[in-house]
């Protein structure tokens, strides 16, 4: 369930980027869950033409998903009884992730080079494309050729950057279905998936086919055409089985539609992430260890919230962090001390009869308590911060004189402290009545106030305080532009004075803005995504 | 324990006004001495001067005679501690605690839990590491499984000298006490907000 601010700020995203009407058939999706054409119309209060056509740039932007349920119709939307009917759902993360392009784009670029990153610019600009389509910008934007187009193409989709487009309007089973097949199979409580995670899963083309990319396919399309040509003198002979196959397979390559593989960018800046976490607690040796690791186990992974990498021996480690020629000078004995470190507590790196495996989770975790434990420092102050460290590791209630004892703070000043965190939602409150009668709360007791930080709450409360921060970075920049319209308007010749002043600070503060928006949206990937 | 004024006077069962002269009295005569309640200061507590008072009243090693937390003693034992714990890389509790009572640095009577709630300060305020010993590299002198302590190595090169900042907390918003009243188009919102006005100001 998204939470309330996650809600406007994606929909300030669309707003921004596709208009109000665009924004108006977003909001109403992700308020309202999955709903049919009809439905988006009803609530909208928008023509059909209208909903339809926000819906296709939706869905040409990877924002939202058509799908058919596989049960039988019921309720307000009933047409013919049976009859499976088309509904469309938000695609909120894919949503957020337009504003990582940049990111995107850095770690296309850096890996595969410019002519990769500007082919795959399109691809995120135009939401998905076909392989003519690509050519055809390529073509008119560089003037590259279609086998360097399609070179570049191919390279992006071997490393997983570009993946083949989902299904349409795929049938999706019954929720029952699915998690009778899940439970047979697993032992251990599983959360059930999301309507947008079952979605997408029967949506995505398979493993092989997702990343299946054949050069020259337009040539293919035109021997296709061929082959439909009326025949010429086999009049009365029926056409092989295998050859219809073949057929079926032909056009269905060339009718796929490529779109940027958002789940391998993530799993990419997971690892910048985790490697980032460990240089700043570590040293920069032990970030290139954990960064081999991580390159060395790359093809084993398969999504993005995996907790474990596989396990790697130290002989393997050692060659992939010698591969780079920046640590040829690290020796054997230099990676050893660093797994070593990285094993010892808090684990990050977990050994198992000399193989090496990278905790994720409890790097991300790591990394998560520090920023919560940043804002409750600056938000709350040292009291604050030293009360909330003691909960998160107690992980159980705890009672006001026995949090001030522990942090050696007055017993006033500590219940204040605590009251104030309770109220912004840091902590959750319980009195326990000791004693007395149950009419009273102290007739002849004692009542105790106990504390304790439930950290799923605190994570989903600290996420939507980052929505909401972000949205309002959004509107303050929108404010600040819309107040000196008029000076961006001046012609830089003419901009003189208190006007140069004002465009000087505008200027600044837009890079201020936007370089915290970054940060920022870096900390929403942490909770939300990793 | 000594007693409570309200106990003495109703446990005696005589007039408020008799009971606060006789307890003057006895105070004079320097029978008798008011202690302080740490727990609650209102609580008046009186015992006979042979007595010593229980921790449980006067708080222990860590309040004064007033009652007040001894925030300055507390501080100077958590520096001592924090530097034999850099000293030594890893250290346990006890390990600890000998070296203490080997040098002798403390008057006060400062036992094993008084070591404890002390390193368990040190390590609420992130400056060492409570851990468990995995018995490899610098624990190896540990047996595993042994809770022990680490400095946090804030010498190293490229160490920050204060705590990292997060995202959140170098913006206004993730600092503002009225975060919850902000809305686009309220009273409180980021087109009118005082701490964005402070923050933009180049």
């Amino acid at each position: 369930m998204v939470s309330q601010h996650g809600i406007l700020y994606a929909v300030h995203l669309i707003t921004n980027q596709f208009g109000n009407l665009v924004a108006k058939v977003c909001e109403c999706l992700l308020r309202n869950g999955a709903l049919t054409l009809q439905a988006i119309v009803r609530r909208t209060e928008l023509s059909p033409a209208k909903v339809r056509n926000c819906l296709l740039v939706l869905i040409q932007h990877n924002c939202a998903q058509a799908f058919i349920l596989e049960e039988s119709v019921s309720g307000e939307d009933a047409g013919e009884p049976g009859k499976a009917l088309t509904q469309y759902i938000a695609l909120f993360v894919n949503i957020l992730h337009r504003v990582r392009f940049s990111k995107f784009m850095d770690v296309v670029s850096k890996e595969l080079g410019g002519s990769c990153g500007e082919l795959f610019r399109g691809l995120l600009e135009h939401g998905r494309l076909t392989v003519k389509q690509i050519v055809d910008r390529a073509g008119a934007n560089a003037k590259e050729s279609t086998n360097t187009v399609q070179e570049d193409l191919g390279k992006l989709v071997m490393a997983h950057y570009v993946e083949c487009c989902p299904a349409p309007e795929p049938l999706v089973p019954p929720p029952d279905a699915d998690t009778k097949k899940r439970a047979k199979s697993s032992k251990v409580m599983v959360e059930p998936l999301t309507l947008e995670q079952r979605v997408m899963a029967v949506a995505m083309p398979s493993a092989m086919r997702r990343f299946s990319f054949v050069p020259n396919a337009d040539q293919v399309a035109d021997d296709q055409q061929n082959v439909n040509q009326p025949p010429s003198k086999d009049v009365g002979e029926k056409r092989k089985l295998h050859d219809l196959e073949s057929d079926t397979a032909l056009e269905e390559e060339v009718e796929c539609n490529w779109r940027a593989n958002f789940e391998e960018l993530l799993r990419r800046l997971r690892h910048k992430t985790c490697v980032d976490t460990i240089k700043v607690r570590f040293d920069d040796a032990a970030a290139t260890v954990l960064s081999a690791m991580l390159e060395a186990s790359r093809a084993e992974e398969d999504k993005v919230k995996t907790a474990n990498s596989v396990p790697l021996s130290l002989n393997t480690i050692y060659e992939e962090v010698v591969k780079n020629e920046k640590n040829h000078s690290m020796t054997f004995d230099h990676v050893r001390t660093c797994l070593e470190e990285l094993s010892c507590p808090p684990t990050f790196v977990k050994t198992d009869d000399e193989s090496y495996s990278i905790d994720f989770t409890k790097i991300t975790e790591a990394a998560q308590s520090e920023e919560i434990e940043s804002i409750v420092l600056k938000r709350f102050g040292e009291t604050a911060y030293k009360i909330f460290r003691l909960l998160f590791r107690a992980g159980c209630l705890m009672e006001t004189d026995k949090i001030a004892d522990k942090i050696f703070a007055e017993k006033k000043e500590t219940s204040k402290t605590l009251f104030k965190m309770w109220q912004d939602g840091y902590l959750l409150m319980e009195k326990l009545v000791v004693g007395g009668t149950t009419t009273g709360p102290s007739y002849g007791g004692s009542s105790y106030l106990l504390w304790k930080v439930n950290k799923r709450l605190l994570r989903e409360t600290v996420l939507d305080e980052m929505f909401h921060a972000a949205l309002n970075l959004n509107l303050r920049l929108a404010h600040e532009i819309d107040q000196n319209k008029e000076v961006l308007n001046l012609p830089p010749d003419k901009r003189e004075g208190p006007d140069k002043q004002k465009f000087d600070r505008l200027r600044n503060v837009r890079l201020l803005i936007h370089s915290s928006l970054m940060k920022l949206d870096d900390a929403i990937m942490l909770f939300h995504d990793f | 324990m000594g007693m409570w004024l309200r106990d003495i006077k109703r446990r005696s069962n005589l007039q408020d006004a008799i009971v606060n002269k006789s307890i003057i009295s006895l105070q004079a005569k320097n029978m008798i001495k008011e202690v302080v309640n740490v727990k609650n200061k209102g609580k008046k507590h009186y015992m006979a001067v042979e007595f010593e008072p229980s921790t449980e009243l006067t708080g222990g090693a860590w309040y004064d005679d007033d009652g007040n937390l001894h925030v300055e003693f507390i501080n100077i034992v958590k520096k001592c501690c924090l530097q034999k714990i850099k000293q030594l890389k890893v250290a346990t509790l006890e390990t600890v605690l000998q070296l203490f009572k080997t040098s002798g640095v403390f008057k006060a009577d400062l036992k094993e839990h008084h070591f404890e709630e002390i390193l368990g300060a040190l390590v609420l305020d992130n400056e060492v590491m409570e851990v468990k010993s995995n018995g490899m590299g610098e624990f190896g002198a540990i047996p595993e499984g042994k809770v022990c302590y680490k400095a946090f190595d804030k010498q190293r090169v490229g160490a920050a000298a204060e705590p990292r900042i997060g995202a959140m907390a170098s913006m206004p918003c993730g600092v503002c006490p009225r975060i919850r009243s902000c809305t686009p188009d309220g009273v409180v919102s980021p087109s009118t907000c005082v701490y964005f006005q402070k923050w933009l100001e180049f």
